[in-house]
């Protein structure tokens, strides 16, 4: 069981997420190097799993912050239950700060990079009440530009490192027509 | 021996994307649970999870034909995995009335009602409609695009609060 190899999704900012195998004795750390996501002395956080905590966060919260940690590299792959999150985030940022303008109005939280677009989009309908079926056809479009990111895809890939915020609008999804 | 095309398809699904979503239960290739080979290639079935709806299945299948992939859009529809042929219009899933799922999977009759989605991301359906480029810039398929985008748009639909069941 220990040396059973595992299937990770290490992600980080501007490729494509990459498939690894690992055993569980591994160290992370040594992981991250061996793909070329990590150099010895780079001070970069690693994340695992995938931050879903703000849609448990109570409704009157507003500006609210995730408390998604980052971990220790040194701990190996069993340690750090990646059987379990099989996500790994490679990123500078500790936080994502994410604006989202809906109707003259904006609502803003700190989420960790290892927050999926679907995540931000639930939480955004819940914000400004789309909520059920109203909602479904709303979804994240990056600000002054007309781009839609898939909804698995993780803050962290899109956010640049230097500047750990990113600006979304949430519009309705066109219809077919024609 | 195997095309490029099938070559990059048979390469994306060992992506970490198409993975991702596999291990969650999102999406797979059809296995020999419902058929005992896949078609020859260029087509391939796929299947995608829906949300639990009274008396629907908990999976669609969809039929695809990739030739050219990923130069050009899938194009393809629903599939029956009892029958092993297109889902017949009963058994579809189904939408609000006036919904964009409603559209997307419309069963009405257009020209190529039951044999392609009615979306930027089908060929063919895409081939008819010069106009969606410029409605629905962020759907225009290019060969940056992988059958995760495709299987994860309509993968949300199926998923979402527009869909009510067969």
């Amino acid at each position: 069981m220990v040396n059973e190899e595992l299937e990770l999704f290490i992600h980080s900012y501007g490729r494509k997420p990459q498939m690894v195998r690992a055993a569980a004795h591994e160290v992370l750390k040594e992981v991250l190097i061996r793909v070329g996501l990590l150099k010895e002395g780079q001070d970069d956080m690693v994340f695992v799993g995938e931050s879903e905590e703000v849609l448990t966060e109570p409704d009157e919260v507003e500006d609210g912050i995730d408390q998604h940690a980052p971990v220790d590299v040194l701990l190996t792959i069993d340690v750090l239950e990646l059987r379990r999150h099989h996500h790994v985030h490679v990123h500078k940022c500790r936080h994502v700060a994410v604006e989202v303008n809906f109707n003259g109005r904006t609502k803003r939280h700190r989420f960790s990079p290892a927050t999926t677009v679907g995540v931000v989009t639930r939480w955004a309908r819940r914000k400004f009440k789309l909520e059920g079926a109203a909602g479904a056809e709303y979804v994240l479009q990056v600000c002054k530009s007309t781009k839609q990111p898939r909804s698995d895809e993780h803050l962290g890939e899109l956010v640049e490192p230097s500047v750990c915020s990113i600006c979304f609008d949430l519009v309705k999804e066109i219809t077919p027509q024609g | 021996m195997e095309t490029p095309d099938q070559r990059l398809f048979e390469a994306d699904l060992l992506s970490a994307e198409f993975r991702a979503g596999s291990l969650k239960g999102f999406w797979g290739l059809a296995g020999c649970d419902v058929l005992p080979d896949q078609p020859a290639w260029p087509v391939r079935i796929l299947w995608m999870a829906a949300a639990p709806r009274a008396n629907a299945p908990d999976r669609y299948y969809v039929r695809l034909d990739l030739s050219g992939y990923r130069s050009v859009a899938p194009t393809g529809t629903f599939w029956d995995p009892t029958t092993k042929s297109i889902l017949e219009i009963s058994k579809r899933p189904k939408g609000k009335p006036d919904s964009r799922f409603a559209r997307v999977f419309r069963t009405d009759s257009w020209p190529h009602s039951g044999s392609a989605f009615y979306h930027p991301y089908d060929r063919v359906a895409a081939k008819d409609h010069t106009q969606w480029p410029t409605e629905q810039p962020h759907l225009v398929w290019d060969s940056n695009h992988t059958i995760v985008d495709y299987l994860e748009e309509f993968h949300s639909l199926l998923n979402s609060g527009d869909y009510i069941g067969v």
